[in-house]
């Protein structure tokens, strides 16, 4: 055998064994070939960050930050009201001058430009500072919500932004979807805060139960109304001051503890740096009540007996499946605004797996009546044919799992594409050697024309079908994306092995010297 | 074996019965298009689609009393007894879907509430169960807790393998469930009535953007495909090939139309693969004409032309649609539900997609080269026409 065929062979073996390595699982690997949420189950999540929230905590910042330069200096406080979630109003008292005011603006919000308008000064976020404040809120809900997925053992989740305020999660093989979701939704933004006066049936009427120089100081929360035994039976109101000495970034640790009588309870640890604040406001305020908020709602106002230094308790009506999630939840931190979901996708396993198991039969059938057909109409070069796809399914199966690219339903419908172009394209040469051969001419010369008259057909078709996937690749989105994928890898393997595996298979078979008489075709 | 010896169909002939033809259906397609409308996908339309397995025959009538709103009706064959619920767009953005199933789960459920449900959870919280119940008191120690949770998994494992648990007895068939374990599976857990096999929400926000993007990618990359056709050959051939891409996208959405199905993501994907096949198939054509004017020297209409290259190139595109074809049918008879849509779609494209490439594709070249050639009154003008253009690439050079 020709030398140059036996470098030709070594080349594709080599091919062969790169690509078959890929797809075989091993042990460190058990999965080579990822699979999409469609086909192994799971949950695709659009989450919106709702990036107004941090800003409008901002805007609450200044607005209390000018107030207090304002005391500080010595110079009557304006009256502030925040009429975007990006920008307030600061009304001067009568017959003041702007001027100190648009000083404390320059030295202490530097992230706001002022504007006078009429009588008032209007502040606004710079631009540049509501970006960076939109992308920091983003990628600290990320960062928390990765702590959450991690606690939870999901392997292999995705969590991405995209977009201004958006993020995507994807958690491959989770089984409770109604759980994991409220985990990562919930905000748990904790706070420690005083409770002033006693409970009301209705916010109003609590409201208006309140000596009138407290009115502005507090926020009216709900809390659950329980019995003697313990037992909600509703829901009632509890005012609780508006300053927030201590809060859960102040939390080093939580975890489930039993209570007095065996309830679960949480058990929370401080900071070096809350310990100090949590000392100084329990120390100050015994005998008082101490209300935990979550999430704008108070879990519990217990009264407190003595200053606590370092660890404490977090009592409230859980079962024990509540208490684990909210302690796990408070470990991994708080998100820094609420998330609003746009966009779910939950796949049963159950449904993955029948899927699948539908998904694999069906390809298999199809491919048997392929190789059939193609075997019945061109007999030897037929099975020729069917090594090179063979070939090219090993090519296209390898390079996703190398690229670690995940099949999906539309991918499969690449891969469906692909192989049947790669048909064509066999289908194509094939033709024109049988044509050659009717216009009378050699085996070998047929052969020779055959392959070369093609090039130039199959090259178009896979251009034209290439440049097409390259703008779905740019243009499309999820599932859209995979087929271009799919299509992008199997394309460049169809040129491969018909022009250069079919034809090496011919010219081993139909050796040029041997001038062979006849060709199955 | 042979499809064809040496054809000799005059397609161009034909061309305007099958114009009309593919116009009537495509006017059909027009017709229910304007009367019912397509049937969107939760992915185009926004809303949310639930897909869920029952223990025994679905209680219709039940969930439509419990959801008016919603479109209900049966998924796969009947003896499978799942159903998909399809829930309408809401104004606002949430998780539609979850909260739904929630609803149903507590509604369907009546008093099962207080015990944990194997067909409804999964195993993270069944671990919970095991853990805090301790049956085989192993203590609350790492290994522990690793032990019952192979055990929820294995149940878990169990029930996504057979759909959905109908007796206890097959529960404590799974691996690791030993008699204590079933008993205090028998005392704390039940099992509810259904397993969620698939929930979807999309809200309005996203919806909208979806149908943007896809339909920009198709868009797109069929005036790509028309543009690198038109600098391998000519504008008329390009022309045709966008005219063909439209035809064949517009003839399988008229059958998507008349079997309403739903369009989604995963039928868009279809559409893209049949634009690919179509214009496969159009290009080996043209690919043939040139070469055939290249190498035949004595004058030949556009039109003997198209035919001698379909006729050449017949024996192959029948072939190669064929085998795709047979893939397709398997895929139609053993894919199951999720890939129904996407299968018939895409068998319909292959059809569609080598008629086009037969019949229609002719048509339009040869009408636009009539159009052409009546702009320059005749094509041999056109060639007297050539030597003018060279004082001015001349001046260029200069």
């Amino acid at each position: 055998m020709n030398r140059n065929v036996i470098w030709k062979i070594v080349l594709i073996l080599a091919v062969l064994v790169v690509f078959t390595v890929a797809i075989i699982p091993t042990k460190s690997n058990p999965e080579p070939l990822k699979r999409g949420l469609d086909l192994k189950g799971g949950i695709h999540l659009v989450m919106k960050v709702n990036v107004n929230e941090a800003s409008r905590l901002e805007v609450d910042q200044a607005m209390n930050s000018l107030k207090q330069q304002a005391t500080a200096q010595s110079i009557p406080s304006p009256v502030t009201r925040r009429i975007s979630d990006s920008a307030f109003l600061a009304t001067l008292p009568a017959g003041v001058s702007s001027a100190p005011y648009e000083r404390i603006a320059g030295d202490f919000l530097p992230s706001f430009s002022v504007t006078r308008v009429g009588n008032d000064l209007r502040f606004t976020m710079k631009s540049l500072a509501l970006k960076e404040l939109q992308r920091d809120t983003v990628d600290q809900a990320k960062e928390a919500i990765d702590r959450r997925v991690n606690a939870l053992g999901v392997t292999e989740p995705i969590i991405v932004p995209e977009g201004e305020d958006r993020i995507v999660i994807q958690l491959p093989g989770v089984d409770d979807p109604a759980r994991v979701k409220d985990i990562i939704k919930t905000t748990a933004q904790l706070q420690f805060r005083l409770v002033e006066g006693g409970r009301g049936p209705t916010a109003e009427a609590l409201y208006n139960s309140l000596p009138a120089n407290l009115r502005d100081e507090v926020d009216i929360l709900p809390i659950d109304r329980e019995d003697e035994m313990g037992r909600v039976t509703g829901v009632e109101y509890i005012a609780v001051r508006k300053n927030v000495p201590v809060s859960g970034r102040d939390l080093k640790n939580a975890r489930v503890q039993k209570g007095r009588v065996g309830e679960p309870v949480i058990g929370f640890s401080l900071t070096p740096e809350g310990a100090p604040k949590f000392a100084a406001l329990t120390g100050a305020n015994v005998n008082r009540q101490l209300a935990i908020v979550l999430d704008n709602k108070v879990v519990s106002a217990p009264v407190i007996n003595n200053r606590i230094d370092n660890d404490g308790v977090i009592e409230g009506s859980f079962t024990q499946q509540q208490a684990a999630d909210l302690s796990l939840i408070l470990r991994s931190g708080s998100l820094p605004a609420s998330l609003t979901t746009l966009e779910e996708r939950t796949v049963g396993p159950s449904l993955g797996r029948d899927s699948i198991r539908q998904g694999f039969m069906a390809s298999a059938i199809g491919f048997a009546l392929l190789v059939l057909a193609i075997i019945a109409y061109y007999k030897g070069a037929g099975v020729n044919a069917i090594l090179a796809l063979l070939l090219n399914l090993v090519i296209l199966l390898g390079m996703m799992a190398y690229f670690k690219a995940t099949l999906t339903l539309p991918g499969i419908a690449g891969i469906i594409l692909t192989l049947g172009m790669a048909v064509d394209s066999n289908v194509l040469v094939f033709e024109r050697i049988r044509e050659e051969m009717r216009e009378g001419k050699t085996v070998r010369a047929s052969i020779e024309q055959g392959f070369s008259r093609a090039f130039a057909t199959v090259i178009d078709t896979h251009l034209t079908t290439i440049i097409s996937a390259l703008f779905l690749f740019q243009f499309g989105t999820g599932p859209i994306k995979g087929f271009a994928v799919t299509l992008l890898i199997g394309l460049a393997a169809s040129v491969f092995t018909a022009f250069f595996v079919s034809r090496m298979i011919f010219d081993i078979v139909y050796k040029p010297t041997d001038r062979p008489k006849e060709l199955s075709i | 074996m042979r499809i064809f010896d040496n054809p000799n169909y005059d397609f161009i002939k034909y061309r305007w019965h099958a114009v009309i033809f593919s116009l009537i259906l495509i006017g059909v397609g027009a017709a229910v298009f304007i009367t019912r409308g397509v049937n969107l996908g939760v992915d185009f339309a926004g809303g949310a689609n639930i897909v869920l397995k029952f223990k025994e025959p679905v209680p219709l009538g039940e969930l439509r009393a419990k959801l008016p709103v919603a479109t209900i009706q049966q998924y796969d064959n009947a003896d499978k007894n799942s159903v998909l619920i399809r829930l309408p767009q809401q104004k606002t953005e949430g998780d539609y879907a979850g909260a739904i199933v929630e609803q149903l789960h507590t509604d369907l459920n009546p008093g099962a509430a207080q015990k944990h449900d194997l067909n409804y959870h999964g195993s993270d919280k069944l671990a919970n169960l095991l853990i805090q119940a301790d049956p085989e008191k192993r203590g609350s120690n790492p290994a522990a807790i690793a032990h019952y949770k192979t055990i929820a998994k294995g149940i878990i494992d169990k029930r996504s393998e057979l759909g959905i648990f109908t007796s206890m007895n097959q529960v404590t068939s799974a691996p690791g469930v030993n008699t204590t374990i079933a008993g205090v599976l028998n005392q704390q857990t039940s099992l509810g009535r259904f397993n969620v096999l698939n929930q979807e929400t999309v809200g309005p926000q996203v919806g909208g953007q979806l149908q943007k993007k896809a339909l920009w990618a198709i868009i797109l990359s069929s005036l790509a495909m028309g543009a690198y056709i038109w600098i391998r050959f000519d504008i008329g051939f390009g022309v045709s090939a966008i005219v063909c891409i439209i035809h064949d996208v517009l003839i399988a959405m008229t059958f998507l139309l008349l079997l309403n199905l739903e369009l989604s993501l995963n039928v868009v994907a279809a559409l893209l693969t049949i634009v690919g096949y179509s214009i496969n198939d159009t290009v080996v054509l043209y690919d043939r004409v040139r070469e055939n004017k290249r190498k035949i020297k004595k004058p030949m209409s556009l039109a003997d032309h198209l035919n001698l290259a379909m006729n050449q190139t017949l024996s192959r595109t029948i072939l190669t649609a064929g085998t795709v074809f047979l893939v397709l049918v398997a895929m139609l008879a053993f894919g199951g539900e999720v890939i129904r849509s996407f299968a018939w779609i895409l068998t319909i494209g292959v059809i569609s997609g080598t008629y086009s490439t037969l019949l229609i594709v002719p048509a339009v070249a040869v009408a636009w080269d009539n159009f052409a050639s009546k702009r320059r009154p005749s094509s041999s003008s056109a060639r007297v026409e050539a030597p003018r253009e060279e004082p001015t690439r001349k001046r260029r050079a200069s």
